[in-house]
């Protein structure tokens, strides 16, 4: 008889039990007033921000110390207008991205190693600990005598940074794992790469989120550090530049810059992460 | 593979001709300390019997079934699965845990799909077609796309009663499978899963707290004690089949089962 005759001949199927609806999705409505409320306070806070800020500068302190809102704006302007705002910014982007991924490639494998094998956990983990406290920032000199100016010192550089963070989050969401999912799929005979994409790494993907979040960051630091020390582009240079001629609203405006591509960046993993883990318990 | 549905006289003749489809031969489990789980467990179930073993929480009777499925090893004594001694995980073992353990990151039929997976069924037309009948028959067809967290308790188990279903074991292990439901899901439950038993007529090994439903369901039952677990008793229960788990449980003869085994339990706990 082939597989696809479950139900024995005059077979029935169950009935449907009654008494058990479905549970309703929990899903907040599309114009959740909660979230109109925030976003208005958020606008708020930074306006007031700014606005004490500019007060300051123009009636408390010299702005040649803490710069002054409205010079940065039309500094910023110029800057986009220039276009210049686009050749800084996606070199640092992009070296910032390519870090990031890199870390990933090599940071999941090396976590899912060190999570199922005892042993190479336990013979590697003082030397994974040695690296992980040298100051990265320290090694950016000679990043850059190894790769270059180019961009290679600066995705290595985020590199260095995150795939830390990629390997522990790593290790630490197979430590997570749920046993008896993994007892479940034993018991049925299922191959080890079965168990590894069915469920390791699906229970990992919070973690991977995770890491990404603190990733985006810190590769933006790496990436910038790089060009702080050796480039001819980028907001790091962009920065340096303006510290080289004391041109302190030069400084501020690229602060600015690397601040909101920070928090633009951060939003758009929040969105992916929403998405692909909306249907989880 | 092919003896997916097996008619019911036939599989009770080759049972009782056959060897037991499970035998435990003076087995003992120890949690890697001076503390026994298990001591002198012997038990065999017969092809096609429906057994339940019943007893105080923390007995072991959840490390059995661990046992059997190659999950655990035992410290002494020998676990036999259709003649061979169990070395890794045997062939043709479905095991029903207590919390579902279905993927929650997978839609039900992705979940069920893992069965067929298991089972080495490829991807293709009869793979979706037997996925659509088995969501027939566990009465989920309308919640194939639907994700584990979106459903209730009940619902869940019979998704994971679809995957096992989907595997098609020759040995079935549960282990506390309703033991979260509520009372009416529990009876509807059990009711479902003696109609599909009528139909296949695997061995059941069955682990419970709840005697009623241990004796409603069962061939046999056992008895087993505090840690650590041994086989205080046994009992044939000859209540007649097919049975429904709601009617039989007024017949005279059921409470005198029922009555017994709390005894048994009871004295237990006294001892303890």
């Amino acid at each position: 008889m082939s597989q696809s005759t479950l139900l024995a001949p005059g077979g029935r199927p169950l009935p449907q039990a009654a008494g058990e609806p479905p549970l309703k999705r929990a899903r907040p409505p599309a114009s959740d007033p909660a979230r109109q409320t925030i976003i208005i306070s958020r606008i708020a806070f930074a306006v007031l921000t700014v606005a004490l800020w500019e007060v300051a500068a123009r009636w408390l302190v010299d702005p040649f110390w803490i710069g002054q809102p409205s010079k940065i704006a039309e500094r910023l302007w110029k800057l986009i207008v220039s276009n210049d705002l686009l050749w800084h910014a996606v070199p640092t982007v992009l070296h910032a991205a390519a870090g990031l991924l890199l870390s990933l490639l090599v940071g999941i494998p090396v976590g899912l190693l060190f999570a199922s094998s005892k042993f190479v956990e336990r013979v590697l983990e003082p030397f994974f600990l040695g690296l992980y406290s040298i100051p990265r920032i320290a090694l950016a000199p000679l990043f850059i005598l190894w790769f270059g100016i180019g961009p290679m010192s600066k995705v290595v550089m985020a590199f260095s940074l995150v795939v830390f963070v990629v390997i522990m989050n790593t290790y630490e969401g197979m430590r997570g794992v749920d046993r008896e999912l993994i007892d479940m799929m034993k018991a049925m005979r299922a191959s080890r790469a079965y168990i590894l994409r069915k469920v390791m790494l699906p229970s990992i993907v919070p973690w991977l989120f995770a890491s990404v979040r603190v990733g985006v960051g810190l590769a933006l630091i790496g990436s910038v550090v790089g060009e702080l020390l050796g480039s001819n582009r980028g907001l790091g240079w962009y920065v340096e530049h303006a510290a080289g001629r004391i041109d302190v609203i030069g400084v501020f405006t690229g602060l600015v810059i690397l601040m909101v591509v920070g928090i633009l960046l951060n939003e758009l993993v929040k969105t992916a992460e929403t998405r692909l883990m909306r249907n989880r318990r | 593979m092919n003896d997916v549905v097996s008619d019911p006289s036939i599989a009770a003749l080759s049972g009782q001709a056959a060897e037991p489809a499970v035998v435990l031969r003076n087995v003992a489990m120890d949690y890697g300390g001076a503390v026994l789980a298990l001591a002198d467990i012997d038990l065999a179930l017969a092809e096609g019997e429906f057994l339940s073993i019943v007893g105080p929480s923390g007995c072991g009777k959840s490390t059995l079934l661990k046992l059997i499925s190659g999950l655990a090893q035992p410290a002494a004594g020998q676990v036999i699965v259709r003649g061979r001694p169990v070395q890794g995980t045997p062939a043709g073992i479905g095991f029903m845990f207590q919390r579902d353990a279905l993927l929650p990151w997978a839609t039900v039929r992705e979940n069920i799909a893992v069965g067929l997976d298991c089972a080495g069924l490829p991807a293709g037309a009869e793979r979706e077609q037997r996925i659509d009948e088995l969501l027939a028959f566990t009465g989920l067809s309308q919640f194939g796309d639907a994700y584990p967290r979106t459903l209730s308790g009940g619902m869940r188990q019979r998704v994971a009663l679809g995957r096992i279903l989907a595997y098609a074991p020759d040995i079935y292990l549960m282990d506390e499978p309703f033991g979260a439901l509520d009372a009416q899901t529990k009876l509807l439950m059990g009711q479902e899963l003696l109609s599909i038993w009528g139909r296949f007529r695997k061995g059941i090994i069955f682990v419970t707290h709840d005697i009623e439903e241990a004796v409603s369901l069962s061939d046999r039952v056992v008895v087993m004690t505090g840690r650590p677990g041994r086989i205080k008793a046994e009992y044939r229960i000859d209540l007649p089949r097919p049975r429904d788990s709601r009617g039989v449980r007024k017949l005279p003869a059921f409470h005198q089962y029922v009555d017994s085994i709390w005894g048994d339990i009871m004295s237990e706990s006294v001892r303890n």
